[in-house]
C-alpha cells in the first residue's frame, strides 16, 4: 500500500473507530448502526475493539450507582431546599436593607454636622449639596465592592482554567501525542478580555492583589496562545510554572482575602 | 414549573418528586460521592426555584435541571480538585484527588469494594465534559442529541467525546473483570 493509500486508509479506519464506540455505546440511528455492525464483518481489529469496549460497558452497568437511592427521604430534601430558599431570600432582605441603610446613615450624620457648633458659614459657601455628598459616597463605596467581586470572581474563573490545564490531559490524537486544550484557550482569552474591563476599576482597592493578578495573566496568555490540539511538552511546561509559582494556592489565598 | 416561576413555593415539591432521584443518579454516577450528591441536588433545586423567572415556558424542564445539575457537580468537582491541587502543587502523582478515605456505601459491599471502587476511580479519571457525557448517556440512557441540548454542545462534539470516554475507560478498566 502507498503512503498516501496507508493515510487514506487511516484516515477512514479513525473514523470506523468512533462508529464503533458509538455501536458499543448504544447510540448510533438505526442506519448507521446496521452500516458499522456491516463493516464488522470484514475489519477484525474493529471486531476485536467492539468485543473490548462491550466487555467494558458491560462491567460499568454493574455499577452500584445505577440503583442507588437517595439517602434522604423525598420530605427531608424537601425542606432543606425550603430553608435554604428562606435564608438565600432572608440574606438577600438583609443586604436590601444594609445598603438602604447607608443613605439614611448618611444623612443622619450630615445632619449631626450642621447641628454642630461650628462656624457660620455663609449658605452659598458650600457648591456642594448634603444630598450629592451622599451619593458620591455611596457610588464610591459601590465601586469599591464592584472591584473587590469581580477581582474575585475573575481569579476564580482563572483558576478552574489554570487547574483544567495542569491536570487533564485529554487526548487529541493519541498518534501525535498532542492534547486537546481548546476549550481552555478559549476561555482563557475569554480571561484576559475580563481582565482588561477589570483595569478600569478602583485599582486601589485591588492594590495587593496586583502580583497574583500579574502571574495570572501571564499564565493566561500562556493558555491563550497554545493551539487546540497542543503538544503535551507545552502543557507540562505551564504545569510546572503554576505549581514553581504556587499559584493555585495564591489564587485561593488572594480570593479569601478580598473575600474580607 | 410555571407555578413555580411565578414564586409558588408549593409547587417545589411535586417538582422534586418527579426529578429528584434521576437527579440524584447523575450527579452521583459524576462526584461518586453520596453525601456531595446530595448536595448538588439540593442547590439544584434551590437554583431552579430562585431562578424560575428565566425559564422559557416552551423549554422543557427536565433537561433545564439536568443541566443545572450537571453544571453545579462540575462546580464542585473543580471545588475539591482546586482545594487538593493547592496544597500538593509541586508533588503529583498523576492520580485524582479521591474519595477514598470515605466509608463504603451499603452499594459497594453488595458489589465487592474493590471493583466499586475500580469502577469509581476510573469514571473519576474522566476530563470534566467526557465524564458529564458518558454519564448522561450510560447512567441515565440520554440520546446524543438530548445530551447535546442539555450540555449545549454540538452533536458532533457529543460523539467524539463519548469515544474517547469510553476509549479511556477501556484503558483505565483493562484486566478488571466483573
Amino acid at each position: 500500500m502507498s503512503a498516501a493509500g496507508a493515510a487514506l486508509w487511516r484516515l477512514l479506519h479513525r473514523r470506523w473507530r468512533r462508529r464503533v464506540s458509538l455501536l458499543a455505546s448504544g447510540a448510533l440511528a438505526p442506519g448507521e448502526d446496521a452500516l458499522t455492525r456491516a463493516h464488522l464483518e470484514s475489519c477484525p481489529s474493529c471486531r476485536r475493539e467492539h468485543g473490548e469496549l462491550r466487555e467494558v460497558l458491560e462491567l460499568l452497568a454493574r455499577d452500584p450507582v445505577h440503583g442507588a437511592v437517595p439517602g434522604l427521604a423525598l420530605s427531608h430534601l424537601v425542606a432543606r431546599v425550603d430553608a435554604r430558599i428562606e435564608a438565600e431570600r432572608g440574606a438577600r432582605t438583609a443586604g436590601v436593607r444594609r445598603w438602604l441603610a447607608l443613605p439614611a446613615a448618611a444623612a443622619a450624620g450630615v445632619l449631626v454636622w450642621v447641628l454642630a457648633d461650628r462656624p457660620a458659614a455663609p449658605p452659598a459657601a458650600s457648591p456642594e449639596s448634603p444630598g450629592a455628598a451622599v451619593s458620591e459616597e455611596m457610588l464610591r463605596r459601590m465601586e469599591r465592592v464592584l472591584a473587590r467581586e469581580q477581582t474575585v470572581r475573575y481569579l476564580n474563573d482563572a483558576q478552574a482554567v489554570l487547574v483544567t490545564v495542569a491536570s487533564q490531559a485529554r487526548d487529541c490524537d493519541e498518534e501525535s501525542g498532542t492534547v486537546d486544550v481548546a476549550d481552555e484557550a478559549d476561555r482563557s482569552r475569554d480571561l484576559l478580555r475580563r481582565r482588561s474591563l477589570l483595569a478600569e476599576l478602583d485599582a486601589s482597592e485591588v492594590a495587593s492583589a496586583a502580583p497574583v493578578l500579574e502571574d495570572v495573566e501571564q499564565m493566561l496568555r500562556e493558555v491563550a496562545a497554545l493551539e487546540a490540539c497542543a503538544r503535551s511538552q507545552d502543557l507540562e511546561a505551564i504545569h510546572r510554572e503554576i505549581g514553581r509559582r504556587r499559584l493555585l494556592m495564591k489564587i485561593d489565598l488572594m480570593a479569601r482575602e478580598l473575600q474580607g | 414549573m410555571g407555578r413555580l416561576a411565578r414564586g409558588d413555593r408549593e409547587a417545589l415539591a411535586p417538582l422534586m418528586e418527579r426529578h429528584y432521584q434521576r437527579l440524584h443518579r447523575i450527579v452521583l454516577a459524576y462526584l461518586r460521592d453520596a453525601d456531595e450528591a446530595l448536595d448538588v441536588v439540593q442547590e439544584t433545586f434551590v437554583k431552579a426555584f430562585t431562578h424560575a423567572g428565566s425559564w422559557q415556558e416552551q423549554a422543557e424542564v427536565a433537561p433545564w435541571l439536568t443541566r443545572i445539575a450537571v453544571n453545579k457537580a462540575i462546580d464542585r468537582y473543580r471545588r475539591g480538585k482546586r482545594r487538593w491541587l493547592a496544597e500538593q502543587p509541586l508533588e503529583r502523582e498523576g492520580h485524582e484527588p479521591g474519595f477514598e478515605a470515605l466509608d463504603p456505601s451499603p452499594e459497594r459491599r453488595v458489589l465487592g469494594r474493590e471493583l466499586a471502587d475500580r469502577i469509581g476511580r476510573a469514571v473519576r479519571s474522566l476530563p470534566e465534559r467526557q465524564r458529564a457525557v458518558f454519564v448522561l448517556r450510560h447512567y441515565e440512557e440520554m440520546s446524543l442529541e438530548e445530551i447535546a441540548q442539555t450540555l449545549d454542545l454540538k452533536l458532533g462534539t457529543v460523539k467524539s467525546t463519548l469515544h474517547r470516554a469510553v476509549h479511556h475507560l477501556r484503558e483505565r478498566l483493562a484486566g478488571v473483570r466483573a
